[in-house]
């Protein structure tokens, strides 16, 4: 399929994790930014919600386990139209909607209020389970750090996802090789990720988790899979999309100065010129 | 005067009999088990329905987590196994998965105090009443004979939040007529004048006999039972306090941050005296429960004797 309008979308959810960090002052947006085309793909390409009906029963559902990456999925619900955009304006102001963590009581479309790490993953599950039980082919998806992973609690969760079968749940994990204090490899490795996944009993499917046809490919290979809980390993570059801070450090969580929030924009901006260009006029 | 022998009943079973028979009149009743159903009372559960039985294994923050997201689908999900363990193990689970996301989630520790006593502190939960009410809107509740766990188990389920109920593990008297449970309201179990005593949970049959004794003595105490420990019923604990003068609180937990704490701050501006009795804030010995609670005075005659020289 054509991704081009998909990844104008992503495109234009980075412009509203700069929005918001330029509300805000700073924020994690190293992370936000590596995994905001998955986000992007399920929320325009594969989940069946509803903005107007967000807690509709049979939705599919959405939560960050990573939940500091909460920009990413407030910039997508907003486009998606689950609220008004000119609420990013207020992050992080005294009671804002839009807090440093996810809150479902106070944003429509929140799913879960993570942010200690290694919880996601079982709410996720008793997720799945629920909606299985109520037969309404309800799906899960969870993003996952890779930062995260030594938590203990993940893999609990992943035993119980495996022992129950749960092929409705689908795990990303956004591998973006860094963590606050260095390379994820040097603070704690928990690679080959995919096989311990595997050895728990999960389907794996390792792709680059910035490419939305590949995420759109990982979650059709999840619904064909039966009996088994599926990982996507998701190889990404962390604060994606701004040049001047892919892969660094400094993104994970940035507190910028007005010029570099203005170099940051205007990047932003020209791949989306050209991306529509590319897509009305197909060269 | 021959004493009776009182039927003992086990309150695991109560328990786990009084949900089974909750979830036939509610299908979001749902039974987690971290390899702890069967041995909190859910045998006939998991006969009756096993597709809302669901096993786990020993880990209890990934089972409490499962809760949340359960919760979140419209069930009912009730979590029982070793109160150490749905308490402190999983805490930050209960806090973030379940407090704050405010899901609909019955979390039972079941052997709490030091029922299980001959298994040590690391099986032991005497801090749990404190932790647990730290959390905002967690009701915590603590029955106190077998028909007052079969009253509050109904109320826990029709509550719509989340909710900790802390049951023992050795066999109980009866102690009152079976009547409806409201969550937060206290219960006037013997009135008096010299003292307040309140008491709550696993302990109270040994007060219960305490305060008789001293009733007998011509010691006329006042004996509130409190199976509601957050939030605690602090009009009725108020009034009587007011007419007494004096608080004396009984529970088979640590001395700090649980009922006396409860208590204490229902009272902090009456300039009313609170003495706390418990579990002193030391790690317990091992042994067998009736020579715990002799050894810490937490029995009948050792409550006889504290009761009467705070009262004298």
């Amino acid at each position: 399929m054509n991704t081009v309008p998909l990844q104008i979308e992503a495109e234009l959810a980075r412009l509203n994790v700069l929005r918001m960090v330029r509300a805000g002052g700073s924020g994690h947006l190293g992370g936000a930014l590596s995994c905001i085309d998955i986000v992007t793909a399920l929320y325009f390409a594969t989940m069946r919600v509803n903005p107007q009906a967000p807690k509709d029963p049979n939705r599919d559902r959405f939560l960050l386990s990573a939940g500091h990456k909460a920009m990413a999925q407030y910039a997508v619900l907003g486009r998606r139209g689950y609220f008004e955009e000119t609420l990013y304006d207020t992050y992080g102001s005294v009671g804002s909607k839009l807090g440093g963590h996810p809150d479902l009581h106070k944003l429509p479309g929140i799913e879960a209020n993570t942010g200690a790490l290694g919880h996601g993953l079982s709410i996720a599950a008793g997720m799945a389970l629920g909606l299985r039980a109520a037969g309404n082919g309800g799906r899960v998806f969870t993003v996952l750090g890779d930062g995260e992973l030594p938590e203990g609690a993940n893999w609990e969760g992943a035993s119980i996802a495996a022992h129950h079968r749960l092929d409705n749940l689908v795990a990303f994990v956004d591998v973006n090789d860094l963590q606050i204090s260095g390379p994820t490899a040097e603070v704690m490795n928990m690679e080959p990720i995919a096989d311990k996944f595997a050895a728990f009993g999960w389907n794996t499917v390792t792709i680059d988790g910035n490419d939305i046809d590949a995420v759109l490919g990982a979650v059709s290979t999840a619904d064909g899979e039966k009996g088994r809980p599926t990982v996507v390993v998701a190889r990404t570059t962390k604060a994606k999309g701004i040049s001047f801070l892919e892969g660094t450090l400094a993104s994970h969580y940035w507190k910028p100065t007005v010029e570099e929030l203005d170099r940051a924009e205007r990047e932003v901006h020209a791949r989306i010129d050209n991306l529509r260009e590319w897509n009305d006029h197909g060269c | 005067m021959a004493a009776e022998t009182p039927t003992l009943i086990d309150p695991r079973k109560t328990f786990g009999q009084a949900v089974t028979d909750l979830a036939a009149s509610d299908d979001r009743v749902v039974v987690l088990s971290a390899d702890s159903g069967l041995s909190s009372g859910f045998g006939s559960f998991r006969e009756r329905y096993p597709d809302r039985y669901y096993e786990f294994g020993i880990q209890e923050h990934g089972t409490t987590g499962v809760a949340a997201g359960l919760a979140t689908t419209g069930k009912i999900p009730v979590f029982a196994a070793i109160a150490a363990f749905v308490t402190n193990r999983n805490y930050e689970a209960f806090r973030n998965d379940i407090a704050y996301m405010g899901q609909n989630v019955k979390i039972v520790g079941r052997n709490g105090g030091i029922t299980y006593s001959d298994l040590g502190p690391t099986h032991y939960s005497l801090e749990d009443y404190a932790i647990i009410r730290m959390l905002p809107g967690v009701v915590v509740l603590s029955p106190q004979d077998p028909g007052e766990i079969r009253e509050a188990a109904k109320a826990m389920i029709e509550h719509d939040g989340p909710v900790y109920m802390r049951i023992g593990g050795p066999s109980i008297p009866d102690l009152f007529p079976q009547a409806p449970f409201t969550i937060g309201e206290g219960r006037m179990i013997r009135e008096g004048s010299r003292a307040t005593v309140v008491t709550t949970g696993t302990i109270t049959p040994e007060v219960v006999v305490a305060v008789q004794r001293l009733a007998d003595d011509g010691v006329d105490v006042e004996l509130i039972g409190m199976p509601t420990v957050e939030p605690v019923d602090a009009a009725l604990i108020r009034a009587s306090a007011h007419r007494t003068g004096r608080v004396i609180t009984v529970e088979e937990h640590y001395t700090r941050g649980g009922l006396s704490a409860a208590v204490g701050e229902a009272l902090a501006s009456s300039g009313i005296p609170v003495h706390a009795i418990g579990l002193p804030h030391e790690h317990i010995v091992t042994g067998t429960y009736s020579g715990l609670l002799a050894r810490y005075a937490l029995d009948a005659a050792g409550l006889y004797e504290r009761i009467r020289l705070l009262v004298r």
